[in-house]
């Protein structure tokens, strides 16, 4: 892990205390009823946690990258559905962050000062991996435009303030067509759909958004028209260390509960777990603590200002994979203890962070590009 | 070993796949909601004559055989493995009855018990760490009037609905683990409670408890096998444990690939089905793959075990192989489905779920090794 | 206490069987063998009175030399015994063949009060069997039929035609074809499986049944087989206005023919 500075060793600290009272106590409860409880809302709101990336002159926390990522691992650590929703409503709002003006920037981020939360909303039924083939429509007309379509699997929808949605505002040119929107919670025809109930992160609310003739100000497009994709994709790199730092904390709480609860059943010093358990604890600890290098290193380079788009899929990459290996191994290592106890939740929690923000399959297809589109300069200089 | 299916075991598995698909399919999503013990289905597997599959006719059994066995196991978990748990668990008690009964205790528990009449269990965990040693051990103290037992036995599966447990207990402290005893007791016998039903991650339906025994006594004739034979009987049944839960391990991977595929060919993204991704095709593949090479494994370690041969390595070697492999199969069956894969409207967050569970619950993590070891080693 | 046979096709499990989408070809090569829906229907419905009411069931098949892997399946359903006629003509064979062979095998094997076949196979469908084989035997053919009874030697039909229910009663011999409506055909045990081994079968030999060479030349020649795909049309209409999607989806299926 890098070297923390005193100040975000004290963030840190903060942030653990605050998780171990308002997030450890009830993740079990929120998890078994499926749903958000916006009881963490009120407990965060004087720390304005939800504008730790919103800059000093808007208010907020202005947190380095480094001191995000800290932050979003100890949450991750918590609970992975609390975790989530405080990471998409920062990916929300890193799309004004990319796109936004000065007064645009002022409308967005103000709610998040204040300790409201905001939805990125780009999925669709039929445009998944495939955001591309996005179908929800915004039509200028005069100085509005008018959004109809429908939004799947939102984070936060049920209870976000403002969200960005992405639509085409020209269906002819496809993706080259998508814009992206600011769209305050309130417009008439703009109303929430059904709740997913999903296999983990539960304690997180995930719903579909249904625009009907929903009349926003031109004011709210963010960006030129057309420019929704690039301003997507942009939000996403700086998105994705964030679930790579969720699902970090998810697998060093799987590892300490394993540490504890062997603690529990070996209390004899002389009687010991044997090698096979010891060594899966070794790996454990060595896959952990080589990703959150990899995550460490990468929010060194965005907070350096160096183009960081691949590091930052192959932190979201291997922190997913290694997320999902080490919990699936603590369930297995805890055996009937696991399968009846919280770990499984650990477990659960795990799984979605190789699917969301970019499957690990899109991932590979970004890394792959760069590795290839990397090697003839190489070896060319080598050449020579 | 014949690699081929006899004609009876072929039809045994269509017919136990028929019988999955009328009763488990329909009641399946609703088992996993309330996880309420679904009596009617044991009732009908039962007079499909799954609970007595490999008991001789004498006892009612229906002398099917093993290989038989697996197929039904598999088949009825590629709908609803929390039932094949139930039937699974059940038949672990039957085989130690069946293997290491006096010929009074064949007659008075195996007729029932292969009716479906009553249910049966197998406890053998404990809160410490190894079955029989330190404090939290099961004891047994012979005593005049017979033996008592005083402890608890953990995460048995079918407590509280089973009738007949077959209990390892300790009968010497100073000879630990080696000294374990195995007993027949009836959920009826007094001092004996079954603890809170414990919320499983999934194979829900399958009852979860424990055993608490406070000063039960039990007659002599309830001591099943020798008194010192309880390792012997407790490594060979969970090597039949192992084997069984391999094959439910196998249909529920089985099922997850067939709904991943299907659902792949239909899920269209970038203008085509992701079926003709090869990053998809390789999960799929991976997934079915393991699942055929694993069900060899399982077919041959259970015709062992029907021709009367030593088949305890090959079984945890294919419980290595599938504790290696089970969460894999699961995990990129759900990839494929990506979202959908994680929406409990879906089967897979559901195979997800109970497949965690089928190489968990009835042996320690490490026995496979250092089975396989040890033969390999001797 | 009647004296039933129930007569079945060993067919291929539809679902095994592939559709290239190349050419619409068919690829057999991974299809198991079954028996014919409503033919399991027949057997159920002989062993459920031979439970009730006392009596025996036999079956007859005539197939492939593939045959044989029916006969364990059929006799764990409840009959007694099973002929079987395992044949290369059964290959090509078309209805006329089929009700001429088990025809010429029942003389063989003797008299029976009722039998009992399924309305059609699930392969070729020609609902013709039934009907060929009572012309033959010089039997009355009830078919169609969705409930049945067997009181003494007569036997009380209910048959389904398209827009009634009609009421036969029949005196044995007889021969009767089912639908599938009739029962749900329970799944045999294990028991019931194992069982078959100690049951009887029995082979007739073609060569035995001294049928001409055109009694076993089939009418109906099959010319060749595909696959059928539905391919959606994928039309979307997008006009801003819901009527005039409406009045045009409206005209496309007048075009295509409905009205």
């Amino acid at each position: 892990m890098s070297i923390l500075t005193a100040e975000q060793k004290q963030i840190q600290q903060t942030t653990r205390e605050f998780v171990a009272k308002h997030i450890i106590p009830f993740a079990a409860q929120y998890d078994k009823s499926g749903e958000f409880h916006p009881y963490l809302l009120d407990a965060a709101r004087e720390s304005k946690i939800f504008a730790m990336a919103v800059p000093k002159e808007y208010g907020g926390l202005n947190y380095s990258a480094l001191t995000q990522a800290v932050v979003l691992e100890e949450w991750g650590y918590g609970c992975g559905g609390m975790g989530t929703t405080l990471a998409a409503s920062v990916l929300s709002m890193d799309s004004v962050l990319v796109a936004g003006n000065d007064e645009q920037k002022k409308r967005y981020f103000a709610p998040m000062v204040r300790g409201e939360i905001g939805s990125f909303g780009l999925t669709e039924p039929g445009a998944g991996s495939d955001a591309g083939s996005a179908k929800t429509t915004a039509v200028k007309t005069g100085d509005e435009y008018v959004i109809n379509g429908t939004k799947c699997w939102i984070t936060n929808g049920g209870y976000s303030e403002v969200f960005v949605i992405y639509a085409l505002t020209d269906p002819t040119k496809g993706v080259k067509g998508l814009s992206a929107f600011i769209v305050e919670k309130g417009r008439p025809g703009f109303t929430i759909g059904t709740v997913d109930h999903k296999l983990g992160i539960r304690s997180s609310n995930t719903v579909e958004l249904l625009f009907k003739d929903v009349h926003i100000p031109a004011s709210n497009l963010l960006g030129k028209e057309g420019e929704g994709m690039k301003t997507a994709m942009k939000t996403l790199d700086l998105a994705r260390p964030a679930i790579a730092a969720l699902a970090l904390g998810i697998a060093q709480r799987a590892l300490d509960e394993c540490v504890k609860h062997l603690q529990k059943r070996f209390p004899d010093p002389k009687v010991q777990p044997g090698q096979t358990l010891q060594f899966k604890l070794a790996d454990m600890r060595i896959e952990i603590e080589a990703a959150r290098e990899m995550l460490h290193y990468t929010m060194s380079l965005r907070d350096a200002s160096v183009p960081f788009s691949v590091e930052s899929a192959i932190a979201k990459t291997f922190c997913g994979d290694l997320a999902m290996k080490v919990t699936s191994e603590a369930v297995q290592l805890m055996g009937s203890y696991g399968y009846t106890s919280g770990i499984s939740k650990l477990m659960r929690d795990a799984k979605i962070m190789q699917i969301y923000e970019g499957t690990n399959q899109i991932q590979r297809l970004v890394i792959s590009r760069a590795v290839l589109a990397s090697a003839p300069a190489a070896a060319q200089k080598a050449g020579k | 070993m014949s690699i081929y299916l006899t004609e009876e075991q072929e039809l045994i598995g269509k017919n136990a796949q028929g019988f999955a698909k009328e009763n488990l399919d329909p009641i399946v999503v609703e088992l996993d909601h309330t996880g309420n013990y679904p009596a009617d289905v044991v009732k009908k597997m039962a007079e499909q004559d799954f609970m007595g599959l490999f008991l001789p006719a004498e006892f009612g059994g229906a002398e099917a055989g093993y290989v038989s066995f697996v197929e039904v196991i598999e088949n009825l978990s590629r709908s609803c493995p929390a039932a094949a748990s139930i039937v699974v668990n059940h038949s672990l008690a039957v085989y130690a009855i069946q293997r290491w009964g006096t010929a009074a205790q064949k007659k008075e528990y195996l007729p029932s018990l292969a009716s479906g009449k009553t249910l049966g269990a197998f406890a053998i965990f404990e809160n410490g760490p190894t079955p029989g040693v330190g404090p939290d051990a099961l004891m047994a103290v012979k005593k005049a009037e017979g033996w008592v037992l005083n402890g608890t036995k953990t995460y048995v599966r079918n407590a509280g609905k089973a009738d007949v447990y077959v209990v390892l207990a300790c009968s010497d402290p100073a000879a630990g683990a080696k000294a374990l005893t195995a007993f027949i007791v009836s959920s009826k016998a007094a001092g004996l409670t079954v603890g809170e039903p414990k919320e499983t991650m999934g194979l829900k339906g399958c009852p979860v408890a424990d055993l608490n025994f406070e000063n039960v006594m039990l007659a002599e004739t309830a001591v099943l096998g020798a008194v010192t034979e309880g390792p012997e009987l407790v490594a060979e049944t969970l090597a039949v444990a192992a084997i069984a839960e391999a094959a439910q391990t196998v249909g529920i991977g089985q099922a997850a690939v067939e709904h991943a595929a299907a659902y792949s060919k239909s899920r269209v993204q970038f203008g085509r089905p992701i079926a003709t991704l090869q990053a998809i095709q390789t999960l799929l593949a991976e997934t079915a793959t393991d699942c055929h090479m694993a069900r060899l494994g399982i077919r041959y370690a259970a015709e062992l075990l029907d021709n009367g041969e030593p088949f305890q390595v090959e079984a945890a070697m294919v419980k290595q192989f599938l504790a290696r492999l089970h969460s894999k199969m699961l995990l990129d069956t759900v990839q494929v489905e990506g979202g959908f894969g994680y929406s409990e409207f879906m089967p897979l967050p559901r195979l997800f779920r109970d497949i965690a569970g089928t190489t968990l619950l009835d042996a320690p993590a490490d026995f496979p090794d250092k089975t396989i070891a040890a033969a390999l080693l001797a | 206490m009647p004296k039933l046979l129930a007569c079945y096709k060993w067919t291929l499990n539809e679902q095994d069987i592939k559709i290239n989408p190349a050419d619409l070809s068919l690829d057999s090569s991974r299809a198991k063998g079954k028996i014919s829906d409503f033919d399991r229907n027949a057997i159920e419905e002989a062993s459920l009175i031979v439970e009730k009411q006392g009596g025996t069931v036999d079956a007859l098949s005539y197939g492939t030399p593939a045959v044989k892997q029916s006969l364990k399946d059929a006799l764990s359903r409840g009959p007694n015994k099973v002929y079987w006629v395992g044949d290369a003509s059964a290959e090509n064979a078309d209805a006329f063949v089929t009700a001429n062979v088990l025809a010429a095998a029942i003389r063989k094997i003797g008299s029976y009060d009722f039998i009992f076949c399924g309305e059609g196979s699930t392969d070729m469908f020609y609902q013709q069997t039934g009907p060929r084989l009572a012309q033959l035997l010089g039997l009355p053919c009830i078919s169609y039929v969705e409930k049945l009874e067997i009181e003494g030697d007569v036997l009380k039909a209910t048959r389904k035609l398209g827009d009634c229910l009609e009421q036969v009663n029949v005196k044995a011999p007889a021969v009767v074809s089912v639908l599938s409506e009739i029962n749900k055909p329970r799944i045999p045990t294990l028991k019931q499986v194992l069982g078959a081994a100690k049951k009887p079968n029995e082979e007739i030999k073609v060569s035995d049944l001294g049928l001409t060479p055109a009694q076993l030349s089939p009418k109906a020649v099959r010319k060749g087989a595909r696959g059928f795909v539905m391919n959606r049309k994928n039309v979307i209409y997008k006009e801003s206005d819901a009527s005039a999607n409406v009045a045009k989806l409206a005209a496309s299926l007048a075009a295509e023919g409905l009205r």
